[in-house]
């Protein structure tokens, strides 16, 4: 144990010159949801950078409870990044600091569990197949409205920023974590009522004639086989409770002339893992996921989960030590795009209007790891009638952050409850986002306030204008539901 | 910590908002400033002025000192807590209290960001001026504790300019509410103005009210390529000397450009460059294109490769890239990065900057320069290695050396940093013993004590800690029992020769009627302190005067029989003037009308056009303070004096600031003594930044029911038209009860005023009877400023002293005539 230690802190170490590249400046706190909220310096990236150095100048202890307490406090939104002048690679070295902590002090039990359930795959599966029996049952749903009405009846929201009210949650921290659960995965169900809101509009208006506009310029329908090709990106999260987003992602990237590959072997990606400090079961992921996809012989990987693509675009610097695999991750890396990006790439391809007033939240792992912010609004404003508005305060994370308003449920819920306030002000019907665990984060914020406003994925969106518009032919698309 | 200590913040505080874990403590070590480490003994932080005072009044009664601290940007040290000291972090204050658009302010808790406000106020078309460039981090109370700057200070002024009022947390726990209202202090002494820059050795800042400014209308910018970055230099002072007045001017030498080019964050700078130049001009839309090309021409002529314009927003932040990319892009070439921070007088730069080369080649260091050229505020950047102990000894030494240099050229030894820890050794280049033991006197004032944010910005009183200030000394500690000496008038009198005191009839005539002993006309500012302090033992009160214009102000009278008025007659020279500087130092008795001619030459002016100004001379002009109806656009006479010799009532004499815009170095005892009507004083010399004269000076004359001229200047004032006053003036025409007229003056290049007169008369919306031009305008003004001005504000300028200010000034009236020998305060 300590030999393993000391050479963790050695890798620590190592980094001193990335470490050192932060000179102090303090251009991050306010980039830093947690440090706007909580106003301690430890709390912020400049700070937990500094709690870091001073790990390797040996002036702190790994094991420490500060160093405990800030680095797993951070949301690893990445936001600090953009707004740092020196360039340093924060999330990085969050994910070692973690590494480094995580080995003297082991994670609390839920993340650990986490970790370990989407680290193997029949255990992943177990999971998802529980949540979605789960879900069928309305069981989530129902307790979802349950805790909504108590919670207004006892004017819990207004309260939620009040930093007093931060410290009294935290005793109940492990009942909020279990409502949270199954708000979430209440709010991972298909929006059908939005869509169905939709149809009844468009009955009104003219259909037909905007079907006609999704024929009238056909793409990809040349079956000489020059198209690009792309293996999307089932993951674990997706693969379960949101396989409605992962056949649309196949439809549209068809629909805009790319040929879209299962890949079968494919697993985990490691995000969660590698986020989370995990590091050595995320390398070992990421190895079957490149092999994966090698073999595939694929063109580019799509991701329609931010968390998930950003940490496959890191692949390069993970698994940079291994030399038998470094050169295929920096290749595999370097074909990974957001499936945002692929789309805004072909420029627009105009399906069914949809009426509707939605907003977008950026995931912070597409804005800030990825540096995506344009492609996402392309995509949105591709789709005719649909009125997109401005979101305040877009750029903070939500507070899902993977596995952390799981596991920190009460700082989490007070991120997560300024977004739902900021999303609710824009009056939009719906808030569109490109990554699950946003979805699910906000979408369960939204439920808990008692709000029918849903998250809807943006490959979702453009599904259903497809299908409406009839790109995918007369007969709804091959994964009409 | 002391358990019972953290047990009582706790309570007042709540358990969140108290860390005393040592670990936990380390991210407090420094500030902006990696170079000072010092763990505190705790932090609180509170989330209102209450908090604050009940947590300072706990840490008081434990005997431990409190370090205030925003976001933990500053780059002097300033910020970090000396021997377990407790650091109070406004984070959490974070609200913006008000935004009274219609008066232009705004009011806000300390802890909100500088970008943030700004952010806030552009849905009602203003902007907070100052923009540090930490501005997207740094807070506004962190701004007020270091007086900050910022590359768009150059046209619209440093903080002080734009704070007018405070509430402040003392040491002891008593509020003092200084200022506010959007007023400035109408009487009494500016402590705003001395409590900005102080570095939080004051007290604790707990709200802000800020003056707000129109966002302007239109933006230009450009960028000069340069071979040589003397040459830019020179294009500064051109661009300045022709009389343009940009937003802007900021240098990037060539080893910035190549490390920035050669970063992820490359800006497409020519690589080979010597220096890069942005001029950034803004205001009305009109005049601006003209103005630019202008500037464009001079960078020309100063030997400039290309000169790059932006013609969209995208291209304004590409020009603007390299200069806010260079410290991160420097930060990731260098292990250690030392940002220095000094001014010099805009004319010396070419000089200052061949000696920081030199420097640096004689400590074979590599120095990047990148700076706010148009303040004459130098960075140099020095790039070293902390591992390395000879090289940071170097630095060390040619840091020092550095400082020494731009001291010489005129200028000091920081222009927005502060002191804080970093500098307090260089304090002594630019402040005597007797400048330095008056700022620990007013330091003391406010904190008797010394619990607030102790060992920073004044170096270690000699002797020891013993000596801190108390009684300004003098020849002696009580008034003369000396039994030897002659009392009374003649004892004074006796100082000066002959020809230099009227008495009786003659200083009867002298007064135009007025009842004193004598009148003396001292010629040097010792002469002055003499006086003063034969005056003290003798019990002769003082009254100062210029040219005795204004010696009918109520209360000016000191009381008792037998006073002698000190006139600053004899002392009328000028000293300094150096119009590229855009800067003046005149004897205190010069006339202002002398003084005008003197910058008509040059194109140049000083508008303030206070009541009475033209009747006196410079130093009653300083001494009366106040602002007159252009203070929007060049603000009051506080903010226009940069330095000041004086004699004090303890008859030292100080020399304060400096004659350069910039200047923090030490406490701003200038704002102490402008304004204050020499009660504390007797000012015999004032350094004062001056404007461009504009092009055209055309003012509109509207008449009509005096309803309708008071909706048409609330119209100017919600249009956010830059006209340079509204003035509204009773007047009964024809014998008609009722009736006003409205003078509106326009300033501005030709363009840009005719583009403002038109837009000006629309929105009045009637045609003026009467156009005044030129000299004309002018003139006019000051006659109305002469005989009773008006002035258009809305706020109420209601000064209200309470009892903690009150005290406050009182202290400070004694700290500076301790011997009642000048007038009593108002």
């Amino acid at each position: 144990m300590k030999l393993s230690e000391d050479g963790l802190a050695r890798a620590l170490a190592e980094q001193d010159d990335a470490l050192a590249n932060c000179v102090h400046c303090g251009f991050c706190l306010p980039a830093c949801p947690t440090y706007r909220r909580l106003g301690d310096e430890a709390d912020s990236p400049r700070g937990r950078l500094y709690l870091m150095r001073a790990i390797v100048e040996g002036r702190l202890d790994a094991g420490s409870d500060a160093f405990e307490t800030h680095i797993s406090r951070c949301l690893g939104c990445r936001a600090c990044e953009p707004a740092c002048p020196a360039g340093v690679e924060y999330g990085r070295l969050l994910e070692l600091a973690r590494q480094v902590g995580g080995s003297v002090r082991p994670p609390p039990r839920i993340s650990r569990l986490l970790l370990a359930t989407f680290g193997t795959k029949w255990a992943s599966r177990l999971a998802m197949l529980g949540a979605r029996l789960l879900r069928a049952s309305r069981i989530p749903d129902l307790l979802t409205w349950a805790v909504s009405r108590v919670r207004r009846r006892s004017g819990e929201e207004s309260a939620i920023e009040s930093e007093s009210h931060w410290a009294r949650q935290r005793s109940t921290a492990r009942w909020r974590s279990l409502w949270l659960a199954f708000a979430m995965v209440s709010a991972s169900a298909p929006p059908r009522r939005l869509f169905a809101k939709v149809r009844r509009r468009q009955v009104a208006s003219d259909a037909a004639a905007a079907a006609d506009l999704g024929r009238s310029r056909p793409r990809g329908t040349s079956t000489a086989d020059d198209r690009p090709t792309v293996g999307v990106l089932a993951g674990c999260v997706q693969a379960g409770l949101f396989s409605r987003v992962n056949a649309a992602t196949e439809r549209v990237l068809t629909a805009n002339g790319y040929r879209a590959l299962r890949v079968r072997a494919q697993g985990c990606c490691g995000a969660l893992h590698a986020h989370g400090g995990d590091l050595g079961r995320a390398r070992a992921l990421a190895r079957r996921h490149i092999a994966a996809f090698e073999q595939a012989g694929v063109d580019f990987v799509a991701s329609n989960a931010s968390g998930c693509g950003a940490a496959m675009a890191d692949y390069g610097s993970l698994l940079d030590d291994d030399d038998a695999i470094a050169e295929s991750a920096r290749d595999f890396a370097a074909r990974v795009r957001d499936v945002s990006q692929l789309l805004a790439e072909r420029g627009d391809r105009a399906g069914a209007p949809l009426p509707l007033r939605v907003t977008y939240d950026p995931p912070c792992h597409l804005l800030h790891a990825q540096g995506v912010a344009e492609a996402p609004l392309a995509v949105l404003q591709s789709i005719p009638e649909l009125e997109v508005v401005p979101l305040a305060d877009a750029a903070e994370c939500c507070g899902g952050a993977g596995i952390y308003g799981l596991a920190n449920p009460e700082l989490g819920g007070w991120i997560g409850a300024d977004k739902v306030h900021s999303a609710l002000k824009t009056g939009a019907e719906a808030v569109v986002t490109g990554n699950p665990g946003c979805m699910m984060q906000i979408g369960a914020g939204l439920a808990l306030a008692g709000s029918r406003v849903r998250t809807v994925h943006l490959v979702e969106m453009l599904d259903e204008s497809y299908r409406l518009g009839g790109v995918y032919g007369d007969t709804q698309g091959p994964g009409a539901r | 910590m002391n358990p019972d200590l953290a047990d009582s913040l706790t309570e007042i505080c709540g358990p969140d908002a108290v860390i005393v874990d040592r670990d936990r403590l380390l991210a407090y070590e420094s500030d902006g400033l990696t170079a000072y480490r010092h763990r505190p003994g705790a932090v609180v932080l509170p989330r209102t002025t209450s908090q604050v005072r009940r947590a300072v009044l706990a840490v008081a009664r434990h005997g431990l000192a409190v370090v205030p601290r925003g976001a933990g940007t500053g780059l002097s040290g300033g910020a970090v807590a000396l021997d377990g000291a407790l650091v109070l972090g406004t984070a959490r204050m974070d609200r913006i209290v008000e935004i009274d658009a219609p008066n232009r302010r705004a009011v806000v808790q300390p802890g909100v960001v500088n970008a943030d406000l700004s952010a806030a106020l552009r849905p009602y078309g203003l902007h907070y001026a100052p923009d540090p460039s930490s501005q997207s981090a740094c807070t506004l109370g962190g701004n007020v504790g270091e007086n900050s700057g910022g590359p768009h200070c150059l046209k619209h002024g440093v903080t002080s300019r734009h704070v007018t009022g405070l509430e402040i947390v003392l040491s002891d726990g008593s509020v003092a509410r200084l200022g506010g209202m959007g007023g400035e202090a109408e009487a009494g002494y500016d402590l705003v103005g001395v409590v900005v820059g102080s570095e939080g050795c004051f007290g604790v800042v707990t709200e802000i009210e800020v003056g707000l400014l129109p966002l302007p209308e239109g933006v230009r910018t450009l960028l000069g390529i340069f071979d040589r970055i003397e040459d830019a230099a020179r294009a500064v002072s051109e661009v300045v000397g022709v009389g343009l007045l940009p937003a802007a001017m900021e240098i990037i030498d060539g080893p910035t450009i190549r490390a920035v080019e050669e970063s992820v964050f490359a800006a497409g700078y020519p690589i080979d460059a010597g220096a890069a130049l942005v001029i950034e001009f803004d205001g009305v839309d009109a005049g601006l294109d003209e103005e630019s090309a202008r500037a464009a021409g001079i960078c020309d002529r100063m030997g400039a490769r290309e000169v790059r314009r932006a013609r969209s927003e995208e291209e304004r932040a590409a020009l603007w890239k390299g200069r806010k990319k260079a410290f991160g892009a420097m930060g990731r070439i260098a292990p250690d990065l030392l940002v220095q921070d000094a001014t010099v007088p805009r004319t010396a730069l070419p000089s200052t900057l061949r000696g920081i080369a030199e420097i640096a080649a004689r400590y074979r260091l590599s120095v990047a320069n990148v700076f706010h050229a148009g303040d004459g505020n130098l960075h140099p950047n020095i790039v070293f290695d902390r591992r390395n102990r000879e090289e940071s000894g170097r630095v060390e030494c040619a840091s020092a050396e550095i400082m020494r240099l731009c001291v010489g050229a005129g200028g000091t030894i920081t222009g927005e940093h502060g002191v804080g820890l970093d500098k307090r050794r260089y304090m002594e280049l630019v402040c005597g013993p007797a400048e330095l033991k008056a700022m620990r006197g007013v330091r003391l004032v406010f904190d008797p004590a010394g619990t607030m944010n102790p060992g920073k910005v004044l170096p270690d009183a000699p002797g020891g800690g013993g000596d801190q200030g108390g009684a300004q000394g003098g020849p002696s500690t009580r008034r003369s029992v000396g039994g030897g000496r002659v009392r009374g008038v003649g004892s004074v009198l006796d100082l000066l020769p002959a020809g230099q005191a009227l008495v009786g009839e003659e200083a009867a005539e002298w007064l135009g009627g007025s009842g004193a002993e004598a009148v003396v006309f001292p010629e040097s500012a010792e002469e002055v302190a003499a006086l003063v302090r034969r005056a003290a033992e003798s019990s002769v009160p003082l009254l100062p005067a210029g040219s005795g214009s204004r010696l009918g102000w109520a209360g000016g009278w000191p009381s008792g029989t037998g006073v002698v008025v000190v006139s600053t007659r004899r002392m009328a020279s000028l000293v300094h003037y150096e119009p590229a500087d855009l800067t003046l130092t005149a004897a205190a008795g010069m006339r202002w009308r002398n003084l005008d001619a003197k910058l008509r030459l040059k194109a140049q002016w000083l508008p303030l056009e206070t009541p009475g100004l033209w009747s006196g001379t410079v130093g009653g002009a300083v001494a009366r303070g106040g602002a007159g109806p252009l203070r929007t656009r060049y603000g009051a006479v506080r903010d226009s004096v940069l330095g000041l010799e004086v004699v004090t009532g303890a008859g030292e004499v100080l020399r304060l600031g400096g004659r350069v815009v910039k200047n923090v170095a030490g406490f701003d005892l200038v704002r102490l003594f402008t304004g204050s009507y020499g009660t504390l004083g007797i000012v015999t010399q004032a350094s004062m930044r001056l404007f461009p004269r504009p092009e055209v000076d055309l003012t509109l004359c509207f008449e009509g029911a005096r309803e309708r001229m008071l909706e048409g200047a609330a119209a100017l004032r919600a249009s956010l038209l830059p006209v340079a006053a509204a003035e509204l003036h009773d007047r009964s025409v024809a014998g008609r009860e009722g009736r006003a007229a409205l003078a509106v003056r326009v300033l501005g290049g030709a363009a840009e005023a005719e583009d403002v007169r038109t837009r000006a008369e629309a929105t009045v919306g009637i045609e003026p009877v009467d156009v005044l031009l030129g000299n004309e305008s002018e003139s006019f003004h000051r006659r109305a400023t002469e005989v009773a001005p008006e002035p258009l504000r809305s706020a109420v300028v209601a000064r209200r002293e309470d009892s903690v200010s009150s005290r406050l000034a009182d202290g400070i009236k004694g700290l500076f005539d301790p011997h009642r020998v000048l007038p009593r305060r108002p």
